[in-house]
């Protein structure tokens, strides 16, 4: 098990003037260190001690990053809440993960199309429990079933992803740049860029805004190659440029987070002619997979030190331990295989990977992961709810039966009140009466569900 | 490209012409992902919002400069369309 000084040794040395952040003007490394230092006497004041346990509840931005490297370094385990969940929301992550310390936005100003938030945190202790495990960080999953899984991953698995990313071909190299569009809370920008960038020494600069326009001028503000990390939407967003001008730093672009349709990657390799990478991965492992060059989409190559077998159509990854918290769950984890629950092949010959979608109700939002039993739990709770189904047809769509009196707006207001925005139906259809199949089950074929709408309209 | 610096005054008159109206910004919201303008629901992620100011700004040719108030609102098409006239100008 690596100490806290993994902080210092694996991502914070390095030159004092080297610039290895850029969020409203350069940050370089001495700045960041004395971040870090000033959020650890911080949050030393407030009670946190090696192996204590601190709950970061903040939006991307310097704030966070300051923390949770020096949380890191106190050597507490450091638990990343998404700052969009809703009050309801936290209040149950913080009764289940019982921190000793949290970390909110006090005063957050700005847009939200900035990509890194100027945040004033508050830090507050709180009456909780000190680590239970080694985990250096604790990550909640959208659950299938039931409340949400609880996820860790520890300081030596963290620092052999960085260790995975540096012998990964297509990379950002030392003295360039990455752009990055994802978010810094979740595992692809976490380590994908914040880890892996302070690590070796590659420029981490996200956009000022996180428009088309906003994602070209933060590539073009320097002469350094750079790579933009992002998830699918972000392919569109560029290749809905007009008339992007020329690029000569733009080195590739990478995304991971879901499948990306071919009609967009085309758009994207017509406009800038630059290489359109593909990385899968999951909260639980990071990067799994990768296809940075695009030389053989859909298909991807395992990561070095990782393996990936198919069995009974299910993708399953090399991973020594269980990454889940509290009881083993060997439909989850067993004998050193985590399944993915994605569908997929390996091609025996070449080894090579594609993945073909999920296998369970979970959808991807933006990148975001958001288990689709867990909205149908919350809607179906709700008062005023007799009947409820939730799938995905484009977009998180909800079709509900209400009781006598009740409004959909008492539902919707119901929702925001306990999902935060990205887990909420986009569509929500008030049906007089749910399908049924003919011993009563809801009916979950989205042709059905329509037609019953069309009909009550 | 278009440049994207010359900044949209609250009111002013754009250089695009009058504002989108309601069945526009509905258009480019459902030139996202292609799905049909019936399909568009009201309500504006913060991806979509991306995606709208960018469809405005490059049909415009110019970078609109909103406060935090008008990003506030622009999380329903109905408030969009009430902003985007505010920044860009009506008819």
């Amino acid at each position: 098990m690596a100490g806290p000084e993994w902080v210092d040794e694996i991502l914070l040395r390095g030159p004092d003037a080297q610039v290895c952040l850029h969020v409203d003007g350069p940050v370089d490394r001495a700045a960041l260190r004395r971040m870090v230092a000033e959020r650890r006497v911080r949050l030393e004041a407030a009670g946190l001690r090696a192996g204590g346990s601190l709950v970061l509840r903040l939006p991307p931005s310097l704030a966070y990053v300051a923390n949770l490297l020096a949380g890191w370094r106190i050597g507490a385990q450091v638990a990343l809440l998404d700052h969009r969940l809703t009050p309801f929301e936290v209040d149950a992550a913080l009764a289940r993960l019982a921190p000793q310390v949290v970390v909110a936005p006090g005063v957050v100003r700005g847009n939200p199309l900035r990509a890194f938030a100027d945040v004033e945190e508050t830090v507050t202790p709180h009456p909780g429990r000190p680590a239970a495990t080694p985990h250096a960080v604790i990550q909640l999953s959208s659950g299938s079933t039931g409340p949400s899984k609880v996820i860790g991953r520890t300081a030596a698995d963290l620092i052999a992803e960085v260790d995975r990313y540096t012998r990964i071909d297509g990379v950002p190299l030392p003295g360039e740049r990455i752009v990055v569009l994802a978010s810094m809370v979740h595992v692809l920008g976490l380590v994908g860029a914040l880890l892996y960038g302070l690590h070796a020494g590659v420029r981490i600069r996200p956009p000022e805004r996180l428009t088309g326009d906003g994602v070209l001028a933060a590539v073009a503000a320097e002469t350094s190659p750079a790579t933009v990390l992002g998830v699918p939407f972000h392919i569109g967003l560029l290749a809905s440029v007009a008339e992007p001008p020329r690029l000569p730093q733009l080195k590739r672009m990478t995304t991971g987070g879901e499948l990306v349709p071919a009609a967009t990657a085309t758009a994207f390799l017509d406009k800038y002619g630059v290489p359109l990478g593909n990385m899968w991965g999951m909260t639980e492992v990071g990067v799994i997979a990768t296809d940075l060059f695009g030389a053989h989409r859909p298909a991807l190559t395992p990561a070095p030190g990782l393996a990936v077998v198919e069995r009974a159509g299910e993708l399953l990854v090399s991973r020594p331990e269980s990454p889940y918290v509290g009881l083993s769950d060997p439909t989850r984890w067993s004998d050193g295989w985590l399944r993915t629950r994605d569908a997929g092949v390996v091609d025996p010959a070449t080894g090579l990977v594609t993945v073909k979608g999920r296998l369970d109700s979970q959808v991807s939002v933006g990148g975001l992961k958001v288990d689709l039993t867990e909205v149908e739990a919350t809607l179906t709770a709700l008062p005023g709810v007799e009947a409820a189904v939730v799938l995905h047809d484009d977009v998180i769509t909800g079709y509900v039966q209400l009781a006598t009196g009740a409004s959909v707006d008492a539902v919707r207001a119901g929702l925001a009140e306990r999902l935060a925005g990205y887990k909420r139906p986009r569509q929500l259809h008030v049906l007089a009466a749910m399908p049924r199949t003919t011993t009563g089950k809801l009916v979950r074929d989205r042709s059905v569900l329509r037609q019953a709408q069309r009909e009550g309209r | 490209m278009r440049t994207p610096d010359r900044p949209v005054a609250d009111g002013g008159a754009g250089v695009g012409g009058p504002a989108p109206g309601r069945d526009e910004v509905v258009a480019m919201l459902a030139g996202l992902d292609g799905r049909s303008a019936r399909d568009v629901p009201e309500g504006i992620e913060s991806m979509e919002l991306a995606w709208l100011l960018h469809q405005v700004e490059q049909r415009y040719g110019a970078r609109l400069e909103l406060d935090e108030d008008q990003y506030g609102r622009m999380t329903t098409i109905d408030g969009a369309v009430d902003v985007l006239r505010e920044a860009i100008g009506a008819a």
